[in-house]
C-alpha cells in the first residue's frame, strides 16, 4: 500500500503530469461545460465541419482584375477613360490601383492601356478588398433573409490584400438554396403616394442602371445617402408620375416608396431642389438620402442592398460547390467514431504483441487517448472539425504511438530497468528524437497552413497542433510514469 | 522476436541499396513521362482536374445509375461494400449544374454533390505542387540542422525522397488519383517517413556500442514503429473503404502504400547507406 502512495507521488510530482492533468480537466470541460452544452450530445461544443454537419458551401469568384498602373492621368481620370473604352465600370481605390468589373485577361488590358499611354504595373483576378466588403454585406443580408441559422462567410485574399475568393458555407442549407443565394436577384419598384393609402407605380429596378456606395452628401456632412442613376425611360417614367400626382407642388403628401419584393423599404418626400428641377426637364441622377449618425449610415448600406435589387456590384462565377444533407453527415460522423474506435484498438493489439506487459501497454494506449482529448477540448476553440481534420486526428494517433516506442524502447534498453540518473539520461535521449521528428512533422505541415487549400487547412493546423501537445506536454509526461511504474517492480 | 527473417546485420550495404534504388529510379522515369505526356506526374483527380463528384448510398445497381445519368458527362462510377457510389462527371456549366443538381436530388435526396471549377482547380493544383515542394525542402533543413553532419542527414533526405516518389508511382499504377487528400497524405508522409530515420540515425551515430547491436536494436524498434502506424492506419482504411468516406480512405490508401515502401527504403536504403558511411570510418 504504502509502495502504491509513493509510486503515485512520483507520478504526480512531476509538471509535466500535472500539466497533462490540468489540460484534459480543461478540454473535457472546454468541450462539455465552457458553455454547458448537454443538448447537443457527445459532441458538445465541438466545431463541426459542414462534410459532418450537413449544409453547403459555395466557393465564389470575381468577374473582375484588379491592375496596378503607371501614367501620368490621375486614378480617377485613368479609370474613367478606361470605362468608356472597355463599357465597363472601372473604379480606382488608391492612388495607382483600379478594379476592373468585367472579365479581362492580361494581354487584352495591355493592349488597351498602350493605347492610352498607361502601363500594368501588376494584374490580379479578384476585387479590392472595399467591394468584397459590399459583397459580403449584400449576402449576409440574402442569407438572413433565409433565416438560415448558421451561415459563414469568409474572404480568401492573397499576400498584397485583393480578394480572390468568397467562400459561403450554410449550415443546413441544401445546394439548391444556396445557389439561389448567389445568383437569385429580388423585384425593386419604386411607386408614389397618390391619395393617402393610395400609391400607383413608377418604375421597376431594370431602369435603376447604377448605385453608388453610401455616401455623405455634401462630403463632409455627417448626411447619408445612396446615389442611383436611372435610364432615360425610367427617368421620363419618374417625372411623369411625379407631375402627374402633384409631388413637384406638394411633396408632403406625396412621397415615393420603394418596395423590394413586394415590402416597402424606404420612402420619402421629394426635396424641394429635386422638384424644382424635375419641373424643367427629366433627371437621371438621383439620391436616396437617410440621415446623419452612424445609424443612418447602416440604413444606407441597406438601401443600397435594395436598390441593387440584390444583385452583386460585380458578376461572379461559382468556382466551386458542395453539398451534404445531414442525415449523411450524422453517418460520416458515425463512420469517423468507429474508424477512430478501431485504430486505437488496432495499436493496443499490436504493441501488446510487442512488449507483453500491461504496465507498459495501458498506460501508452492511455496516453494516445488522453492526447486526442487535449486535442479535441483544444481544437474547439480554434478548428472546424471535417473529414480531412478526422484523418490528421487519426494520423496524430499514429505518429503518437511511435513516439512512445521511441520512449520505451530507448529508456528500457539491454532490458533491466536502469537507475533514474540513467533513466533522464536516455529518456532526454528520446526526446531529443522525437523533437526533431516532430519538427520535420510540424514544418512540412507549415505550407499547408499559409496557403490555404481549403479543407487541408484544418488538416494542417489539427496535424501540428496535436504533435505540439505530444511532444511538449503528454509524450515527456508518459516517459515519468512509465518511469515510476517500472521503478517499484523486481526486475 | 524474431519471427522478421530480414537480418539488417547480413548484408552488404550495395545489396541493401539495390533494390530501392533500382524502384526510385524506375519511378522517377516512370513520373517523368507521365509529366510529360501529360503535363502531370500523377493523374489529377476533381480537386485538381475540375468536375463533379456525387457520393450517394442506394440499393439501384450500377447499370440504374449509369442509365440514370446517361444524358450527363459520366467519368466514372467506384463503389463500395456498403451500397456507397461514387460517381465522377466531367465538368459541366453553371446551367447544366444546377440541371444536374436538381437531378440528383430529386431521385437521390441524400447524395453529397461536390463541384470543383476548371480554373479553381488550376489554382489548387498548383499551390498544392508547392506546398509538396516546400514542405519536402523544409523537413530537409530540419534534419540537417539537427544532424549537422553531411553524410547521414543526406540519406534521410534521399530516402525520404525516394519514399514520396515510390509511393507517387505506385498511386498512379493502382488508380488514385492526386486529389487535396491525397496531397496532405504525400505530406503526412514527409513527416512519417523520417521517425524512424531519424531513430536509426540517431541510434547508429550518438550511441555507444557495436554497429551490428545497434542497428539490430534500431530495427526491432523502428519495425514496431512503423507495424503500430501501419495497424492504426490499415484500420482507417478498413472502416472508410467500407463506409464510403472517399477523402479519409484515399488519405489511408495513400498513407497504407507510403509506410510500407518507408520500411524498405529505411532498413535498406537508408540502413544501407549509413553502414557504408560508417565503415568508411565517418564516425564522429
Amino acid at each position: 500500500m504504502r509502495d502504491e502512495d509513493s509510486t503515485l507521488k512520483k507520478i504526480f510530482s512531476d509538471w509535466r503530469v500535472i500539466a497533462m492533468v490540468l489540460l484534459v480537466v480543461f478540454s473535457i470541460a472546454s468541450i462539455y461545460l465552457l458553455p454547458p452544452n448537454f443538448e447537443n450530445g457527445v459532441e458538445g461544443n465541438l466545431q463541426l465541419g459542414l462534410d459532418l454537419e450537413g449544409g453547403s458551401w459555395i466557393q465564389l469568384s470575381f468577374d473582375s482584375e484588379v491592375v496596378r498602373f503607371s501614367s501620368d492621368m490621375t486614378a480617377s481620370e485613368f479609370a474613367s477613360g478606361l470605362s468608356a473604352k472597355i463599357d465597363a465600370e472601372v473604379i480606382p481605390f488608391s492612388a495607382d490601383q483600379i478594379e476592373i468589373r468585367k472579365k479581362m485577361s492580361e494581354d487584352e488590358l495591355r493592349e488597351i492601356f498602350d493605347e492610352m499611354g498607361a502601363q500594368i504595373v501588376s494584374y490580379d483576378e479578384g476585387v479590392s478588398p472595399e467591394t468584397a466588403d459590399d459583397v459580403k454585406r449584400i449576402l449576409e443580408d440574402k442569407v438572413n433573409n433565409l433565416g438560415t441559422k448558421d451561415a459563414k462567410i469568409n474572404t480568401i485574399s492573397g499576400m498584397n490584400g485583393i480578394v480572390h475568393y468568397m467562400r459561403i458555407e450554410l449550415a443546413g442549407t441544401d445546394i439548391k438554396t444556396a445557389q439561389d443565394i448567389v445568383s437569385s436577384q429580388g423585384k425593386f419598384e419604386i411607386r408614389i403616394q397618390t391619395d393617402g393609402e393610395e400609391t400607383d407605380h413608377v418604375l421597376f429596378g431594370d431602369s435603376v442602371t447604377s448605385v453608388s456606395r453610401p455616401q455623405q452628401s455634401p462630403p463632409g456632412s455627417g448626411n447619408w445617402g445612396v446615389a442611383f442613376t436611372l435610364d432615360d425611360e425610367g427617368a421620363a417614367a419618374f417625372r411623369a408620375s411625379a407631375i402627374k400626382y402633384g409631388a413637384v407642388s406638394n411633396p408632403e403628401d406625396h412621397e415615393l416608396l420603394m418596395y423590394l419584393d413586394g415590402d416597402e423599404v424606404y420612402h420619402a418626400p421629394l426635396s424641394t431642389d429635386l422638384a424644382a428641377k424635375l419641373l424643367k426637364g427629366t433627371v437621371r441622377d438621383l439620391s436616396a438620402s437617410t440621415g446623419s449618425g452612424d445609424e443612418s449610415l447602416e440604413e444606407a448600406q441597406k438601401l443600397e442592398i435594395h436598390l441593387r435589387a440584390g444583385a452583386l456590384p460585380v458578376d461572379v462565377s461559382i468556382a466551386g460547390s458542395g453539398s451534404v444533407p445531414a442525415a449523411l453527415g450524422d453517418y460520416f460522423k458515425m463512420i469517423c467514431v468507429i474508424a477512430g474506435i478501431l485504430a486505437l484498438v488496432a495499436v493496443g493489439i499490436t504493441v501488446y504483441y510487442r512488449y507483453h506487459e500491461p504496465s507498459i501497454v495501458f498506460p501508452m494506449v492511455m496516453t494516445n487517448v488522453v492526447e486526442i482529448i487535449i486535442l479535441l477540448g483544444v481544437a474547439r476553440y480554434i478548428q472546424q472539425l471535417d473529414l480531412a481534420a478526422i484523418a490528421g486526428i487519426i494520423a496524430v494517433l499514429g505518429t503518437g504511438i511511435d513516439q512512445l516506442i521511441v520512449i520505451t524502447d530507448e529508456v528500457l534498453h539491454e532490458g533491466r530497468v536502469p537507475s533514474p540518473n540513467v533513466y533522464l539520461k536516455r529518456l532526454n535521449r528520446a526526446l531529443g528524437i522525437i523533437l526533431v521528428a516532430a519538427a520535420t512533422v510540424i514544418f512540412a505541415m507549415l505550407p499547408l497552413i499559409v496557403m490555404d487549400l481549403s479543407s487541408l487547412k484544418g488538416f494542417a493546423i489539427v496535424t501540428i497542433l496535436g504533435v505540439v501537445i505530444g511532444v511538449l506536454v503528454t509524450r515527456p509526461a508518459y516517459g515519468k510514469i512509465i518511469m515510476a511504474i517500472l521503478s517499484k517492480k523486481p526486475s | 522476436m524474431g519471427k522478421f527473417t530480414y537480418d539488417i546485420n547480413r548484408y552488404e550495404p550495395k545489396q541493401m541499396v539495390a533494390l530501392p534504388a533500382g524502384l526510385f529510379i524506375i519511378s522517377v522515369l516512370f513520373l517523368a513521362f507521365n509529366f510529360f505526356t501529360t503535363g502531370m506526374p500523377i493523374e489529377p483527380g476533381i480537386d485538381f482536374a475540375g468536375g463533379i463528384s456525387v457520393t450517394v448510398f442506394s440499393d439501384d445497381s450500377k447499370e440504374d445509375i449509369e442509365s440514370y445519368f446517361s444524358g450527363y458527362p459520366l467519368q466514372s462510377i467506384g463503389e463500395s461494400i456498403n451500397n456507397g457510389y461514387y460517381i465522377v462527371f466531367q465538368n459541366m456549366g453553371d446551367d447544366e449544374f444546377r440541371d444536374l443538381t436538381d437531378h440528383v436530388i430529386s431521385e437521390y435526396p441524400e447524395a453529397k454533390i461536390d463541384q470543383i471549377g476548371e480554373t479553381f482547380g488550376k489554382t489548387l493544383q498548383e499551390q498544392a505542387l508547392w506546398a509538396i515542394l516546400i514542405s519536402f525542402i523544409l523537413m530537409a533543413i530540419v534534419v540537417f540542422a539537427a544532424f549537422r553532419n553531411f553524410v547521414p542527414s543526406v540519406a534521410v533526405v534521399i530516402s525520404a525522397l525516394s519514399d514520396i516518389v515510390i509511393t507517387a508511382a505506385i498511386m498512379d499504377v493502382v488508380g488514385i488519383t492526386l486529389s487535396l487528400g491525397t496531397t496532405a497524405a504525400l505530406l503526412m508522409l514527409i513527416g512519417y517517413s523520417v521517425d524512424s530515420d531519424i531513430l536509426l540515425t540517431t541510434r547508429l551515430l550518438k550511441r555507444k556500442g557495436k554497429l551490428e547491436e545497434k542497428m539490430t536494436g534500431a530495427f526491432r524498434t523502428g519495425i514496431i514503429m512503423t507495424s503500430t502506424t501501419l495497424t492504426a492506419v490499415a484500420a482507417m482504411f478498413i472502416v472508410s473503404a467500407i463506409g464510403n468516406v472517399v477523402i479519409i480512405r484515399d488519405i489511408s490508401a495513400v498513407l497504407l502504400i507510403g509506410l510500407a515502401v518507408d520500411v524498405m527504403n529505411t532498413w535498406m536504403l537508408n540502413a544501407g547507406l549509413l553502414k557504408w558511411y560508417m565503415g568508411r570510418g565517418g564516425r564522429k
